[in-house]
């Protein structure tokens, strides 16, 4: 009798402890892979602070015996990376504004409005899916040339200017929204504009922040058509640059690492600002 | 009274105002709403029309050309598409795009949705691994190419960790037999925590009471899997597959920067040779055909993915 009663708390906490037994396993298990993961940008900072003749060895020191911050201002000064920062900067900001801009137009337009043809404007616009610069390359270099716009900003960002995921991204987050305000507001005498501006747009954050990183990750980063349509030195977007400086100075590891890792901060960065938005962007807000 | 007046005053200015913008009142409440929706849709389209569907069928007209951008342009009907047929590079480069399509894309989604449910187990701290993982898809892909560059080097740190397991020193980007694998295998790096956003998210919405019923009745967590989720997950695992094949179809960096194509020709894709054939050679005529047959592709995969628009309205970006 008294074993029966001592017995009878003792198995829930015997399950319980088999349950936490199995999340630290899981837990373990898991931030491995993740783990495994950020190995290559953990890798690639320990890189950028590594003596240069070590890294042509490519022995990797996880922990390096000496810090060469000196690296980060010597990879700076061999070619104008900063002039190069600063044309991706412009390019990508204005390619994020045109998207966040454009497709929040555009996604209010297709998702509460029903004009002549608005379906076929709908797969009109989703069929661009199918047209990205690599495949049209040719001849949007041609259209560029046409407009006189090589070798310019404008050049560089037009094509980029707005993508048709973020139309569609901004028209889905904004289906949900109940008609009702629409109404009620149009009924109060607020303008079109206004209504978007005021009550549409605030309903919309965490879609317009998913655009927001997207655009300027993809713009940030792009390479094929900067390639194709700058050839002066001074418009170079980084990725050129560093491209070019690898050609130049034959791949000198640590310093390309220097301007690989330089190029990841702004993106993180926007992440980290933008995290928790992002994660509603994604639906992912119920997760532990 | 000083209200009135104003309205009465404004009342005035409209009634006595522009013809063109009586009409404009007359064509009823709805309609003029709804021309409001077109107003905004049309920067967009007109975007898309000069930046997309412009040079599309230009493409198209320059496949059947010869041009140079010096002299004018001169049709050659299908010179340009034979001579791609009779051109061994080509062919390769095309069926490694198709090898790289293929591959990528069945091993995106595969490990996309592995990492999801990985993630998807409520062990605390998920979440945390899910953004570690995360950082990899914003990770700039010139930086993604220069380092994997180096780490997939004979002496880098890939052939480093396989050591201890008995694997011996790989030529990853100089055998032709590894580039590719390892091209994808980046790939697979680099867009697959993206994919398990997207599972995650799909997961995430997935009803519990199915899952409930399943347990009481004793159904296992392989046949939940099997039975439960995958049945549900059937579009979101459709929409993944299209869009990683749209997206390797149009892979041009990855290859370009870690293997520059090489060796021989065992790891270029078609946009590798539509830029090179375009601004290197300058057969823009020649580069337009690869891009009718890059586009073609491409519609294959946009045409799967129409039909599952038609039949589920959820998007994911």
């Amino acid at each position: 009798m008294t074993s029966l009663v001592a017995a009878a708390p003792r198995r829930p906490s015997h399950h319980r402890q088999v349950l936490r037994l199995r999340k630290a396993v899981g837990l373990v298990l898991l931030a491995t892979l993740a783990f495994g993961f950020i190995i290559p940008i953990l890798w690639m900072t320990v890189m950028s602070f590594q003596a240069g003749e070590k890294m042509f060895q490519l022995r990797t020191e996880w922990i390096p015996s000496v810090w060469h911050f000196e690296n980060y201002p010597n990879a700076l000064s061999r070619a104008a990376f900063a002039q190069y920062f600063l044309n991706s900067g412009v390019v990508s900001l204005a390619v994020m504004i045109g998207n966040v801009v454009f497709c929040t137009l555009a996604g209010y337009g297709l998702a509460k409005f029903r004009f002549p043809g608005s379906s076929i404007v709908l797969l009109l616009i989703l069929s661009t899916l199918m047209l990205p610069l690599e495949v049209t390359l040719v001849p949007t270099f041609l259209v560029i040339h046409k407009f006189e716009w090589i070798n310019t900003y404008q050049g560089i960002v037009a094509p980029l200017l707005i993508d048709a995921f973020g139309v569609f991204l901004m028209r889905q987050s904004m289906i949900s929204i109940p008609k009702d305000y629409i109404e009620a507001a149009r009924i109060d005498g607020a303008g079109e504009l206004r209504i978007l501006l005021q009550i549409i747009v605030p309903q919309c954050w965490p879609a317009l922040s998913v655009l927001a990183i997207f655009s300027f990750r993809d713009s940030w980063d792009q390479y094929l058509w900067p390639l194709t349509v700058v050839s002066v030195d001074g418009l170079r977007t980084f990725p050129l640059g560093l491209v070019q400086f690898g050609e130049d100075y034959g791949n000198p590891p640590t310093e390309q690492m220097v301007i690989a890792v330089l190029a990841t901060i702004p993106v993180f960065l926007l992440f980290a600002i933008l995290q928790r938005s992002i994660n509603r962007g994604f639906g992912l807000s119920g997760l532990k | 009274m000083a209200e009135l007046a104003s309205i009465g005053s404004y009342e005035k200015k409209d009634t006595g105002a522009q013809p063109s913008s009586r009409l404009f009142w007359r064509i009823g409440y709805h309609t003029r709403i709804n021309l409001w929706g077109l107003a905004f849709v049309l920067p967009t389209l007109i975007f898309f029309v000069v930046f997309k569907y412009g040079p599309m069928l230009w493409a198209i007209a320059l496949s059947f050309d010869s041009y140079d951008m010096i002299s004018a342009p001169r049709f050659v009907g299908l010179d340009n598409y034979r001579a791609l047929l009779s051109d061994p590079i080509f062919r390769e480069t095309l069926v490694n795009t198709l090898v790289y399509i293929g591959g990528s894309t069945l091993l995106l989604t595969v490990s996309g949705l592995g990492l999801a449910l990985a993630v998807n187990t409520g062990i605390p701290g998920a979440r945390h691994c899910m953004t570690a993982m995360f950082l990899t898809n914003l990770m700039p892909i010139i930086a993604v190419c220069l380092v994997w560059r180096l780490l997939l080097h004979p002496y880098g740190v890939v052939n480093q960790i396989l050591q201890p397991f008995g694997v011996g020193r790989i030529d990853w980007l100089t055998n032709s037999a590894t580039a590719m694998p390892a091209i994808i295998m980046v790939t697979v790096w680099r867009f697959a925590p993206y994919f398990m956003v997207v599972f995650l998210a799909a997961l995430l919405a997935l009803p519990d009471d199915y899952y409930e019923a399943a347990e009481l009745d004793g159904a296992g967590p392989v046949r939940r899997f099997i039975h439960i989720t995958l049945p549900l997950l059937m579009p979101t695992i459709f929409f993944v597959v299209v869009v990683s094949a749209l997206l390797s179809a149009r892979i041009f960096l990855m290859p370009y920067l870690i293997t520059g194509g090489g060796p021989g020709n065992a790891t270029r894709v078609l946009s590798m040779l539509i830029y090179e054939t375009g601004f290197s050679y300058f057969k823009m005529g020649q580069a337009a055909a690869i891009s009718v047959v890059l586009f073609a592709i491409m519609l294959f995969f946009t045409s799967l993915q129409m039909r599952l628009f038609s039949r589920s309205e959820r998007i994911y970006l």
